[in-house]
């Protein structure tokens, strides 16, 4: 049976145009895993929201949901409280109380429950989540994932028929995050309960999916198992497909190239897995026709050919690189250099801009060093991206080259150019830059950011003399070039994570930085928020502005950084031009090299396997 | 005294601090002092103690002075200064007073390490339900603001607005900015606590209150204990037993046998908490050397 | 809070309020037969333990939504979080201007309970004492009046009249009571000479706390007032205060 049948659905938000949600229909079977998906401002939290009556949202309404069989709104709240389970996006937000047990207890205080059945139900929660051991903390003390994972707990006490979560993971390192994903991987298989998701991690949580819900403004595009929906967006051209994993986007991509539809959607690869299978497979087609004796001689069957092709050492099928493959126009034509060495690399003959050279560093006198002999440099107009996980000193590296953290030993500095090609300087009504000599730290919370009432006011705040025409003038400038130009006069809460990021780095930007310092930019951004933001950069570089950014995104770096380095402990253990870096590690590396390690060389981005595929049959490795 | 249940401590403090506070009797004063030092000690450690006694001494002189100085109830004249009587009851008056004020401050010392927040919201979440989340949330908020102002004063000074140099002026506008950063940051964010709690059911009728606390027969034992000795107490103090006047007249109770045993009532019951939480810890001791 | 919701108060509530104040005299004149002459600390904290109670229990009995709560919880946090970023400084602490600002914005109700409830809860840092329900009523007070006078509009919520409320509550109510709480403490005894000595030596403490709000006030309340209006109106918290 249903559980939840929207019908028709639409909703306006009171004093705004266009619809937020238009005709949604939709069904959710108990028992079901459905990921909605969409860019963030498609309608993904008001839809969620519709499901349950105390987080409806205020506006114009047409259409009904059913909750079961009967209307939502003829659900009592009590019952609704306890059966629907909603879990939002910040970790922090959500807690209530200061103590984890408490937190815990809240839902079932609420719906006054005696304290036998509550100290049952948080026990059988705390021991299924692993609780146990942070039990009588305060809930200050809690990494974010473990904030979320007792949002989590604390809805799963009412033993909840469903669980909707807007974004969850949005605010959690990879890990984190996907920790909290296995979880409601296991309450979905465990327990049956029903789970509705918004997420845009979709590398990670297609793969649990049994079904996906493609929302575009506010109405739903495509609904249906990954591989229906995955094929009907790619029929369709939308961009939503780029959000999707790796080995589906290659695996619709091969198929338009090859003009045919001959696998039925079901055989769509989702996981690496069947990703490395699929390409494996496809390989060996390839191959067919021209050496087919060869083929059969070396592999007999397709399977013993798996084996073999994990093994490193010795990779009868690897595709050398091909002469002829298209180079995409954003990366520098360094084929050649990246097996010779890193020395030709464009990015490294540029001029150093800033630096730092065996630097040590700790917060308290008696504390641990967070930082350990860093040493780094930062070149002129490139994009120079430092990976690591939590806690290796990623944010802490950004403060110390900003000045805002003394090393305690080692050098940090930063190149004072003559005059800064940057166009936004030709007027100099801007105030005196008090940051490091042309170097701007953006902070990894825009929220942090903003002082003012309208993002146009809080950007003139940047100038000496905000009222000139000049002043906003260049603000204008800057808000074009970030494409916020239609938000100057939002409130700067009022609009998405993504434009709140843009209206931060804009005010960033309007001090002029030759070096700007990111930190965690793509935090919470949708893919389509993120190639904006790969846009934006690539236009700062080609004004001679250096960009350092500090990220867990692998894919985002591996796609747009012209440098990349890998931080552990406090130092930069390797480092180098973005192919090489991703090619040289076998684990920390992105989901496209992991599908195609052993198989095909070289490879970083979806992009790279399908032009191999498309190339020319290439010849056995000789 | 920790793990007692929160009622009883809450009582016991309750009762001591009053006891002290109200009955200036020199004995039962002496008794309370001592013992609240000793527990004092006890919980917080001598060093811990340094800055309370920084405090408290000023007070106690203020108090041993003030009460001759402006009291002259007495009327055994000491001496005259400046046209004020100096009584010997007021004089002795006041040293009470010192005393007392050093007592209670000790007593408090001690309850706030013992009545933690969360026992005291234990103990009022079912009469003022409402009122005991709001302090829960404001513990909750209050370590994140801290966090959080630290965080937006690094940020200013990242995107190039420092906050610690320049002028007066300068330092004021940017330390109100970030005042306004924090305090937009604090209202926007708590709209998502508030639908959380909705969520889970907030403001259903029939609330319950859910405490890690539950009564047990030594909690039972300890509080029937605790509660005799301060029956006896008050049964002195109202039958005269135990009594002490200031004005006109300084007027004490005889040692008598009675007396005595009023005495030792309230010694045991000042040192109850002590005699408590030392017994265990020897037994601990005791037990683990065993092993 | 408008009339409409104090009248919904359920019965047991202002039965319970009826006998609390009626049990306030009754209290004060048991005192007077108490021995010992060292009553009168001890029962003036009873009292005003006493008078608060009713307004506890009036915000407890009109059962006070999530939002609400949240709104309270914020500003006491902040006040609290305000006296410990300026605990170095003696007596320049922003609680009292925070206080009115969430009486004038939130009204006198809820001023009382953010007012004394943010005195309660810097206790738990700070520690509690013999001074803590004085400091609770004195602040919960200031509170209290700030709604009543500028909440509904009777007082034009403009820097001025705000900076003048601000040094009276400072100087007249905290500061007053303050020390009316240390005299009773140790002298027991309602002397006018002994008040006045205590009054004057805690003088200046109260001038620096009374620059200290004006100045919170100068820089805080417009822009406070404003959010929390902004704040009610994007989210439609607390229903019709004008």
């Amino acid at each position: 049976m249903a559980l939840f049948t929207v019908k028709d659905l639409s909703f306006s938000y009171p004093q705004q145009s266009t619809p937020a949600l238009t005709a949604i229909d939709l069904t959710v079977e108990a028992g079901g895993f459905v990921v909605l998906c969409g860019r963030s401002g498609c309608g993904k939290s008001t839809l969620l929201r519709h499901l349950k009556t105390v987080l409806t949202p205020h506006g114009t309404r047409e259409g009904e949901v059913l909750f079961g069989d009967r209307p939502l709104a003829q659900v009592e709240l009590r019952e609704q409280s306890s059966r629907i389970g909603f879990v939002l996006q910040s970790p922090d937000n959500q807690i209530v109380t200061d103590k984890v047990w408490h937190e815990l207890a809240f839902g079932l205080e609420s719906l006054g429950c005696d304290t036998a059945t509550i100290r049952l139900r948080v026990a059988e929660m705390a021991s299924f989540f692993g609780i146990q051991e942070w039990y009588h903390k305060d809930v200050n003390e809690l990494s974010g994932g473990q904030k979320q994972l007792l949002n989590l707990a604390a809805v799963m006490v009412m033993q909840p028929d469903v669980l909707v979560l807007d974004e969850p993971t949005a605010q959690l390192d990879p890990i984190a995050a996907a920790e909290f994903l296995n979880q409601l991987k296991k309450i979905n298989d465990e327990t049956g309960t029903t789970i509705i998701l918004a997420e845009q991690r979709l590398e990670v949580v297609l793969p649990l999916a049994d079904k996906v819900v493609v929302l575009v403004d506010g109405r739903i595009l495509a609904a249906g198992d990954v591989g229906a929906v995955s094929a009907n967006l790619n029929a369709n051209g939308s961009a939503m497909l780029k959000a999707f994993p790796t080995a589906t986007r290659v695996f619709l991509a091969a198929e338009n190239l090859t003009g045919s539809t001959r696998s039925p959607a079901a055989t769509c690869p989702i996981t690496i897995r069947e990703g490395r299978n699929w390409l494996k497979r496809q390989l060996a087609q390839q191959l067919e026709q021209p050496l087919t004796q060869q083929l059969e001689e070396l592999l007999p069957t397709a399977q013993s050919q798996a084996v073999a092709l994990d093994s490193p050492t010795h990779i009868p099928y690897s595709i050398p690189v091909p002469p002829t493959a298209p180079i995409p126009a954003h990366i520098p034509a360094h084929r050649e250099s990246q097996r010779d060495s890193q020395i030709d690399s464009p990015s490294n003959a540029n001029a150093i801009v800033a630096g730092a050279r065996e630097v040590w560093f700790r917060y308290d006198r008696k504390g641990e060093d967070i930082l350990r002999g860093l040493t780094l440099e930062v070149r002129e107009s490139e994009l120079f991206c430092l990976l690591g996980g939590n806690g290796t000193g990623k944010s802490t590296t950004l403060g110390v080259l900003a000045g805002l953290r003394k090393p305690y030993r080692g050098k940090v500095w930063i190149e004072k150019h003559a005059g800064s090609s940057n166009p936004l300087s030709a007027v100099s009504s801007i105030k005196p830059t008090a940051a490091r000599g042309g170097l701007c730290l953006l902070p990894q919370d825009s929220q942090t950011v903003f002082t003012e009432k309208t993002i146009r006011d809080d950007l003139l705040t940047m100038f000496s003399d905000p009222k000139s025409e000049v002043s906003l003038a260049i603000t204008d400038n800057i808000a074009m070039l970030l494409e916020i130009d239609t938000l100057l006069d939002r409130h700067p809460f009022d609009v998405s994570a993504g434009e709140q990021q843009r209206a931060a780095l804009a005010k960033v930007l309007l001090r002029e930085p030759q070096v700007l310092l990111l930190d965690e930019p793509t935090k919470g951004l949708d893919a389509a928020f993120k190639e904006q933001l790969a846009a934006i950069l690539v236009k700062l570089k080609s004004q001679s502005v250096s960009i350092l950014m500090v990220s867990h995104d692998i894919e985002f770096c591996a796609a747009h950084a012209d440098r990349c380095a890998m931080l552990f402990d406090g130092a930069i253990i390797s480092q180098g031009p973005r192919r090489q870096f991703f090619n040289n590690n076998n684990f920390y590396t992105t989901a496209a090299n992991r599908m195609s390690r052993g198989l095909i060389d070289d490879i970083v981005t979806a992009e790279d396997i399908l032009e191999r595929l498309s190339a020319p049959t290439p010849e056995t490795q000789g | 005294m920790r793990n007692l249940h929160p009622a009883i401590s809450f009582g016991y403090f309750a009762f001591v601090i009053l006891i002290t506070v109200v009955f200036l009797h020199p004995v039962m004063l002496g008794i309370s002092l001592v013992s609240s030092l000793l527990y004092a000690i006890y919980l917080n450690g001598i060093k811990s103690l340094r800055f309370t006694l920084l405090f408290l001494v000023p007070m106690m002189l203020l108090a041993a002075i003030i009460n001759p100085l402006f009291n002259h109830l007495g009327n055994t004249v000491l001496f005259t200064v400046a046209n004020i009587q100096i009584t010997l009851e007021s004089t002795l008056y006041g040293l009470a007073t010192a005393a007392m004020l050093a007592a209670v401050i000790l007593w408090f010392s001690c309850y706030n390490k013992i009545m933690t927040s969360d026992k005291f919201i234990y103990l009022f979440g079912r009469i003022i339900p409402a009122i005991s989340l709001i302090i829960s949330m404001a513990l909750r908020f209050i370590p994140r603001y801290i966090a959080q102002i630290k965080k937006i004063s690094y940020a200013q000074r990242a995107i190039g607005r420092d906050v610690g140099s320049g002028r007066i002026i300068d330092r004021l506008r940017s330390g109100a900015d970030v005042l306004s950063i924090m305090v937009t940051w604090a209202l926007e964010n708590g709209v998502d606590t508030a639908d959380s709690m909705r969520s889970r059911g907030y403001g259903l009728k029939g609330r319950s209150a859910y405490s890690l606390y539950q009564p047990n027969s030594r909690d039972k034992t300890l509080a029937a204990f605790s509660l005799y000795l301060a029956v006896l107490v008050i049964a002195g103090i109202a039958l005269r037993l135990v009594l002490i006047s200031y004005f006109p007249l300084i007027e004490l109770n005889h040692l008598s046998v009675s007396a005595l045993f009023i005495y030792l009532a309230f010694l045991l019951l000042c040192l109850f908490p002590l005699l408590l939480d030392g017994f265990e810890e020897l037994k601990w001791r005791f037990s683990r050397s065993r092993i | 809070m408008d009339a409409s919701t104090k009248t919904r108060l359920p019965l047991k509530t202002i039965v319970s309020i009826v006998v609390i104040v009626l049990c306030i005299p009754v209290i004060i004149g048991l005192s007077l037969l108490l021995p010992g002459q060292g009553g009168m600390y001890a029962i003036s904290a009873i009292v005003i333990a006493m008078v608060m109670a009713p307004f506890i229990l009036a915000f407890e009995g009109r059962r006070p939504q999530a939002r609400e709560l949240v709104l309270i919880a914020v500003m006491i946090a902040l006040a609290v979080a305000g006296r410990a970023a300026f605990f170095m400084v003696p007596q320049f602490k922003p609680m009292i201007a925070l206080v009115i600002i969430a009486g004038v914005a939130l009204g006198a109700e809820s001023g009382f309970v953010t007012g004394s409830l943010s005195a309660f809860i810097s206790n738990f840092i700070f520690g509690q004492g013999p001074w803590t329900p004085w400091q609770m009523f004195a602040l919960g007070l200031i509170g209290f009046l700030a709604g009543m006078l500028f909440a509904k509009g009777r007082i034009p919520t403009k820097r001025l009249p705000l900076c003048i409320f601000g040094a009276l509550s400072a100087l007249l109510i905290y500061g007053l009571f303050m020390d009316t709480s240390s005299v009773l403490l140790m002298t027991n005894l309602l002397s006018g000479q002994s008040a006045l000595a205590i009054y004057l030596a805690g003088l200046p403490f109260n001038a620096v706390h009374a620059v200290a709000t004006v100045l919170f006030l100068i820089f805080l309340a417009p822009f406070m007032i404003e959010k929390l209006e902004r704040v009610r109106m994007k989210y439609g918290l607390l229903g019709n205060i004008q």
